[in-house]
């Protein structure tokens, strides 16, 4: 398959920004468990008892798909693990803004209210993903190489 | 398309054990079941206390030091949570967990020349707050926290935000209450109940 010079960059693009800031997130959520719990409570959207069972493996989740995202090992399963991650937060933070919540999202360290930046940025994130679980990237790639030409 | 879903799996499986296993070494780690703190209302026995004693002030001053030597050991005014009051001040025993209070008694409190501090962020606070108020917002920075130290940890703390929607007083009082605070109360109306009654405001 002939693939294009400019969209194989792209996607290698897409996968470096996804990866960072997943793993980033993953590990700063993992360096304080404590508050994403609290984060999660926040929305009120889950029964008190799973709240830590979610706050004890998204963070890992996000951390590990990152990781194996960055070095382009499982790129199309990865992505489709992250895409899910990302719509269950965008829901999460629309039906808050629908309540009319006003709370910071906990979704990257620092404070950051929920609202339609948070939106946009989740769908941006979204696009990105969905590109890569259509087209692969096999630039800069340790998954093996003869199976994928 | 050819995506393997057993992959996904393995991926999902493999970061919820290391993320057991890590939570359970981490000595930061959480509970697998999160304990729900929750607010317990002061007893109105409090707010009747304080209205009994603000309408007796002048003849408990008066008659302070009889008084006292009146009670006998073991009286049930001694188990009430209001004791004595001295000087125009109440004496609360103290509580190892914040406790909520309602407009009223957050204003008989506020009459008394309790403390109270604003739990939200410092543009809301210069918007307009309880007059008197201090600004220490909960997802501010450390720097706005250096007033407590020149609070006693016996002092009589009011913790609100802007209503009973929002849970950063909840969240200040509670680590006001970890930092050994040992009377702080969160004020549940906040802001929005105090300018429905046309309580002292002020702005800045």
């Amino acid at each position: 398959m002939v693939r294009n010079k400019f969209l194989e960059f792209f996607l290698l693009a897409a996968r470096i920004i996804l990866s960072f800031l997943f793993i980033y997130a993953g590990a700063e959520k993992i360096s304080d468990p404590e508050s994403f719990s609290q984060a999660i409570e926040n929305y009120k959207l889950f029964p008190i008892y799973s709240i830590n069972f979610f706050a004890i493996i998204i963070p890992w989740i996000e951390l590990i798909s990152g990781l194996l995202l960055l070095f382009g090992i499982k790129v199309k399963e990865n992505s489709l693990i992250i895409s899910s991650l990302l719509v269950v937060f965008t829901l999460a933070v629309a039906i808050s803004m629908m309540r009319g919540l006003n709370f910071d999202c906990g979704c990257f360290g620092k404070p950051s209210p929920i609202g339609w930046k948070k939106l946009g940025e989740n769908f941006l994130m979204l696009v990105l993903c969905v590109m890569l679980i259509i087209y692969d990237s096999k630039l800069v790639s340790l998954s093996d190489k003869t199976k994928s030409n | 398309m050819n995506i393997s879903f057993k992959d996904i799996a393995l991926i999902i499986i493999a970061s919820i054990l290391v993320g057991f296993i890590y939570n359970s070494l981490n000595p930061k780690g959480i509970s697998l079941i999160k304990e729900k703190k929750e607010l317990v209302f002061e007893s109105d026995s409090l707010l009747l206390s304080i209205d009994q004693e603000v309408e007796t002030i002048d003849s408990i001053k008066t008659s302070e030091i009889t008084e006292k030597e009146l009670i006998p050991k073991g009286n049930n005014v001694r188990k009430d949570s209001v004791q004595k009051k001295e000087e125009n001040k109440i004496i609360i025993e103290p509580f190892t967990e914040p406790k909520a209070i309602k407009i009223d008694l957050a204003y008989k409190l506020y009459q008394q020349g309790v403390k109270f501090i604003d739990a939200r962020m410092p543009d809301e606070y210069s918007l307009g707050h309880i007059k008197g108020a201090y600004n220490i917002p909960f997802d501010g920075d450390e720097s706005y926290r250096e007033i407590l130290n020149n609070f006693s940890k016996e002092e009589i703390l009011v913790v609100y935000c802007g209503g009973t929607d929002c849970d950063l007083s909840f969240y200040l009082g509670n680590e006001l209450s970890e930092k050994g605070f040992k009377r702080v109360y969160v004020f549940f109306g906040g802001w929005n109940e105090w300018i429905e009654n046309d309580y002292p405001i002020s702005k800045n």
